[in-house]
C-alpha cells in the first residue's frame, strides 16, 4: 500500500460533474463539486432532496461513473488497479436496500461477512448495532429502525476505514435515530471516517464534525456546525407571529433591522424571523416597536440558530422544501 | 360505493401501466409481434403429411402403394424393431403390417394425430365404395415404453428444467435488482462471478430432486420404463439445468422491471413450450421449423432424456448432447457477466 493510501484525506473530489439524460431532458446532478473529507471525522453532506448528495456519494463508492472530475478515495482512484482492495476498506449503507426477505438477521450478516476475510465476527457486529435479540428474526419481522441498523451492520463487517451512510435515518422514529447515531459515534471514536448524507439538520448538527451544505450539485458552504451557524452573523433567532396585513405595510423589514441587536429579518406572511446577536437587547426594542405601531402580537419564540437557518440564509429555501432540487 | 373514488383508483392504475413503456410493450407489442411471426410461420402451409410406416414383409409393397394414394400420408417401410422404436419416440403416427387376415393398424390413440392417421389409412386401404371388404383390424399400442405417457414424462422433465432456469434464475435476479440488493452487493469486495456462480448453485441444486420427483412419479404411478443409465440421466439433468440457468442469467442481465423479465422469459419460453418436443413430437418438422427446433436447447435435452429413459442408453451416448448443453449455458453466462446490470 502506498503512502498516499494510508495518509492524506479520506476523500478528495475536484471538479466533479455528473449529468443524467432522459429523452431531451438533461439533469445536472453534480455540477463541478469540490470537496476534501479529512480522516477520522464524521463529515456531513447536508442538502435538500435532489441536491446531488446521493450521486456524489455513489461516485465515491464506485457505483456511478462521473462525467468528469477527479475522485480519490483513501489515496486511490477507481478503475486504476485493484478495486476489490479498495472495497475491502469501505463500508457502505445505501439509501434504500431490501435484503432477502426470508433470511434471518444472522444469515444476512453471514452472507456479507463472507466478503470480508479478517473482518468482524457476526456476533461482534450484532452487538455493535444492538441487534442480538433479533439475530434469528427474519427480515419481514423487523421494524424500520432494526432494518436500518442491519444495513449499517453489513457495512461494519469489514472493519472499514471509511463508512458511507446515505440518509441512514430517513423515516425512522426518534429512538431508532438515536440508536443509529450512537453506532456512528462509536465508529468515529474507534478512528473511522464517516460520510453521512442527510436532510435532517439536527442529525448533522449532532453527529458531524464538518458539514458541506450542498445545493444544485455544488457545495455552497463548508465548515463545522458552529462555524456555519456563526456565518449567519448571529446565533439567535426571534420568531414573531403578528396580526394579518401588518408586516411589510405597518412595519417594514428595514424598521426591524434598524433596532439594536437585530442583524437580519425575513418576513413571510404573518411571520417574521429576526436574526439577532443578543436576545436581551433586541427583544425589548422589537416589542416596543410593535406596540408603537399598534400591531398585535399573536406569538413569540426565541431560539438558537440552526443549520436550517444557514440553509435558508444561503438559498432562500427550506431544506425540506419539495422541489428544492 | 363512491364513483369518484372508483374513478380515481382506475385512473391511477391506468396511468401506472401506461407510463411504464416496458409493460406496455410486453402487453401490446409482444402479442402483436407473436401474431405477426407465427402468422408468417404458419401461413399458406399445406398440412404436414402424417408419417406412417409399413413393416417390411410379404405384401408390404402393395400396402405401401395403397397408402401412398392418400396425399396426407408420408409412407415409409421399416423393419419391425425400427418401426416400434419410431412409434415409441413419436416419429410415427401409425404402423401398418400385413397379415394373412389382412392389414393390421397399430397406434397409440392418445397421441396427437394418431387417430387422424388411422382414419386416413383406413380410407386408403378400404375405400368407402368397397362394401365387400372386411373391416380392418386396429391394435392400440399400450406396451410400456411405447405409450404417449412414456414419451411425455421425459418431456415434462425437460420442461421443468426450462422453467426452473428461466423463472427460478431470471425472475429472481431481476427481483433482487428491483430490491436494490444487487447494488448493495456490488459495492462489497465480492466478485460478480462469485455471486452468479453461488446463485446458480443455490438454485441449480434443486433441479435434481425436481427431475427425480417427476421421473419417479412416472415410473411408479404410470409404469414408465427407465431402461438407460441413471448416471447418464443425472448428467443430462445437470447439463440441461445449467443450460437453462445460463439462459435465465442472460435474459436477466439487463431488465430493470419484473414486466420486462416476464416478457423476455415468455418470448424465449413460449416457442420452446410449443415446439420443443414436450407435448408433441417435433421430429417431423421440415424447413425453417426444423432449423428452429434444432436451435432450441429443449429439443436436445428432451431427445436425450427420452434416449436414456426409453432405450438402454449409457453415459457415452449422452456426453455429446450434455457437452453441447453445458457449452450453451457457459456461453450465455459469459455474455450475461459482460452485460450484467448491477445498479
Amino acid at each position: 500500500m502506498t503512502a498516499a493510501a494510508t495518509a492524506g484525506p479520506a476523500i478528495e473530489l475536484r471538479g466533479l460533474r455528473k449529468t443524467y439524460t432522459k429523452g431531451k431532458k438533461i439533469t445536472v446532478a453534480v455540477d463541478g463539486l469540490d470537496l476534501v473529507v479529512p480522516r477520522g471525522q464524521v463529515f456531513g453532506l447536508l442538502g435538500p432532496n435532489g441536491a446531488g448528495k446521493t450521486t456524489t456519494v455513489e461516485i465515491c463508492e464506485g457505483l456511478t461513473e462521473p462525467d468528469s472530475g477527479h475522485v480519490q478515495i483513501l489515496g486511490r482512484q477507481w478503475h486504476q488497479g485493484d478495486d476489490r482492495a479498495l472495497r475491502q476498506r469501505l463500508g457502505v449503507c445505501l439509501q434504500e436496500t431490501k435484503f432477502h426477505e426470508k433470511a434471518t438477521v444472522r444469515e444476512t450478516l453471514v452472507l456479507f461477512a463472507s466478503f470480508y476475510p479478517g473482518g468482524r465476527s457476526v456476533d461482534e457486529v450484532l452487538a455493535l448495532v444492538s441487534l442480538q435479540e433479533k439475530a434469528d428474526a427474519r427480515q419481514a419481522s423487523l421494524s424500520g429502525g432494526q432494518r436500518q441498523r442491519l444495513a449499517v451492520a453489513t457495512a461494519l463487517l469489514g472493519r472499514p476505514e471509511l463508512l458511507f451512510l446515505d440518509e441512514p435515518t430517513t423515516g425512522l422514529d426518534p429512538q431508532s435515530r438515536r440508536q443509529l447515531w450512537e453506532v456512528v459515534r462509536t465508529f468515529r471514536r474507534d478512528g473511522g471516517t464517516v460520510v453521512l448524507t442527510t436532510h435532517y439538520m439536527d442529525e448533522a448538527q449532532q453527529l458531524c464534525d464538518r458539514i458541506a451544505v450542498v445545493d444544485h450539485g455544488k457545495v455552497i458552504a463548508l465548515g463545522t456546525p458552529a462555524e456555519l451557524i456563526r456565518s449567519l452573523g448571529a446565533e439567535h433567532f426571534i420568531d414573531l407571529d403578528v396580526e394579518p396585513d401588518a408586516l411589510g405595510t405597518r412595519v417594514a423589514a428595514a424598521d426591524l433591522e434598524a433596532l439594536p441587536g437585530v442583524q437580519a429579518t425575513r418576513l413571510s406572511g404573518e411571520q417574521a424571523a429576526l436574526t439577532v446577536a443578543s436576545v436581551h437587547r433586541a427583544l425589548p426594542a422589537v416589542l416596543e416597536l410593535l406596540a408603537a405601531r399598534g400591531i398585535a402580537l399573536r406569538g413569540l419564540a426565541t431560539r438558537h440558530a440552526t443549520l436550517e437557518d444557514v440553509f435558508v440564509h444561503l438559498t432562500g429555501r427550506h431544506l425540506r422544501d419539495e422541489g428544492a432540487a | 360505493m363512491t364513483p369518484r373514488i372508483v374513478r380515481a383508483v382506475a385512473l391511477v392504475s391506468l396511468r401506472e401501466f401506461w407510463r411504464a413503456p416496458d409493460a406496455v410493450f410486453w402487453t401490446y407489442g409482444f402479442p402483436l409481434l407473436m401474431a405477426i411471426v407465427l402468422g408468417f410461420a404458419f401461413q399458406a402451409q399445406a398440412p404436414q403429411p402424417l408419417p406412417v410406416a409399413v413393416i417390411a414383409g410379404a405384401h408390404a409393397d402393395a400396402l405401401a402403394a395403397q397408402l401412398r394414394q392418400s396425399p396426407r400420408l408420408a409412407v415409409e417401410r421399416l423393419d419391425a424393431e425400427a418401426a416400434d422404436r419410431a412409434l415409441a419416440r413419436g416419429r410415427l403416427a401409425l404402423l401398418v403390417r400385413a397379415t394373412d387376415d389382412g392389414p393390421v393398424l397399430r397406434n397409440d390413440p392418445t397421441r396427437p394425430d394418431a387417430e387422424l392417421a388411422r382414419l386416413l389409412a383406413e380410407r386408403a386401404l378400404r375405400p368407402p365404395a368397397d362394401d365387400s371388404a372386411a373391416p380392418l383390424s386396429v391394435e392400440a399400442e399400450d406396451r410400456p415404453g411405447s405409450r404417449y405417457i412414456d414419451w411425455l414424462i421425459p418431456g415434462l422433465v425437460g420442461l421443468n428444467l426450462l422453467g426452473a432456469g428461466m423463472w427460478g434464475i431470471g425472475f429472481n435476479l431481476v427481483h433482487l435488482r428491483t430490491q436494490r440488493l444487487l447494488r448493495r452487493l456490488v459495492v462489497t469486495p465480492m466478485r460478480p462471478r462469485e455471486f452468479l456462480l453461488g446463485f446458480l448453485i443455490g438454485r441449480g441444486i434443486l433441479v435434481v430432486p425436481e427431475a427425480a420427483a417427476i421421473t419417479l412419479f412416472g415410473v411408479f404411478v404410470w409404469g414408465v420404463p427407465f431402461r438407460g443409465s441413471l448416471l447418464a440421466f443425472l448428467l443430462l439433468v445437470l447439463a440441461g439445468g445449467f443450460a437453462f440457468m445460463g439462459l435465465g442469467c442472460l435474459l436477466a442481465a439487463r431488465p430493470r422491471t419484473i414486466e420486462s423479465i416476464a416478457g423476455l422469459t415468455n418470448l424465449c419460453q413460449l416457442p420452446m413450450w410449443l415446439l420443443g418436443g414436450v407435448f408433441f413430437s417435433n421430429e417431423r418438422f421440415t424447413g425453417v421449423l426444423r432449423w428452429a427446433v434444432e436451435a432450441m436447447p429443449l429439443t436436445h435435452i428432451n431427445r436425450a432424456l427420452r434416449d436414456v429413459m426409453l432405450e438402454p442408453t449409457g453415459v457415452a451416448a449422452v456426453v455429446l448432447p450434455a457437452a453441447g448443453l453445458v457449452g450453451f449455458g457457459a456461453l450465455c453466462l459469459l455474455v450475461a457477466l459482460r452485460w450484467f446490470r448491477w445498479t
